[in-house]
């Protein structure tokens, strides 16, 4: 089983269906993959700005809407200022 | 033809009949790819190996000029291919010509 | 639950996942289960100057249903035994 275990109280990033990224504790998680973040920050790219980073708190996301979970390497996120970092949002999911 | 001598009876059989034959497969996005196939499920899902795709991309900045755009091709080979089933939209045989 | 087989005997292997937002990342298959999400570890996203955004994770958990595609190492991938087990899981399908 590709199970999320092994995130559960880990600083994790997500990857929406919509492209938005959130970042957060993972507290929990069930069978359909709906998780609970706490602590938990959007990351909005764009080319213009660097990062900007929108307070969301203590966050429930559907199973449904998750593309990606990935566990962050801390002092890799710590070492990298956002303030610095142009891109493109990620694109939407189209099937 | 009588499905008694071709052995298809339903769709899926046409595909059994493709194992390890070069198939044409259409996906969503606009994209195609040729490939010897090698396994399929009832999803469609497919492994394909010896894979081309082609993907068409329509230049936004023609498309007003009442479907002239200029299509854009990009191809790309690779090995050993998994493809998803809920992007595939046909899958046709070897061409017997 | 074939191709589920086929993903089991690839654990441990370097396969490079595209997914229907054009991201792709390539990583070591840590596990997969029966709705094909899949686990990868050693990441690394493809053209990384346009995609920055994960550039601090190195493992990660993708659902199985945003995949388009998964690039195999054709080296670990028995084709004739494929094609027989296709064969095998269709005839059971039809007697069914």
């Amino acid at each position: 089983m590709a199970s999320l275990q092994g995130y559960v109280d880990r600083r994790v990033l997500l990857v929406l269906q919509d492209g938005r990224v959130i970042v957060g504790t993972l507290v929990g998680f069930d069978q359909k993959s709906n998780v609970v973040l706490s602590e938990s920050k959007e990351r909005v790219y764009s080319m213009e700005e660097g990062v900007e980073e929108i307070p969301l708190g203590l966050y429930l996301v559907k199973g449904d809407m998750i593309v990606l979970i990935g566990e962050i390497d801390d002092a890799i996120d710590e070492a990298v200022d956002l303030a610095t970092i142009h891109a493109e949002p990620i694109l939407p999911i189209r099937y | 033809m009588d499905p008694s001598t071709t052995g298809i009876q339903e769709p899926f059989d046409l595909i059994r009949l493709s194992l390890s034959e070069r198939v044409f497969v259409k996906l969503r996005g606009d994209r195609e790819l040729t490939g010897i196939l090698h396994a399929y499920d009832g999803h469609m899902n497919l492994i394909l190996s010896d894979v081309e795709e082609t993907i068409m991309m329509v230049d936004p900045v023609d498309e007003n000029f009442e479907g002239q755009g200029t299509v854009k091709v990009a191809k790309r080979k690779m090995e050993m291919l998994f493809v998803r089933g809920d992007g595939v939209i046909l899958v046709s045989p070897p061409s017997r010509t | 639950m074939l191709i589920f087989s086929v993903f089991k005997t690839l654990t441990d292997q370097r396969v490079t996942v595209e997914l229907k937002n054009d991201l792709s990342i390539s990583g070591v298959l840590k596990s997969v289960d029966q709705f094909l999400n899949i686990r990868l570890d050693s990441i690394k996203v493809l053209d990384e100057t346009r995609h920055p955004h994960m550039m601090a994770v190195k493992n990660c958990f993708i659902r199985g249903s945003v995949v388009r595609y998964v690039q195999l190492p054709a080296e670990h991938v028995d084709t004739q035994l494929l094609e027989d087990a296709t064969r095998r899981e269709a005839a059971n399908q039809t007697r069914r």
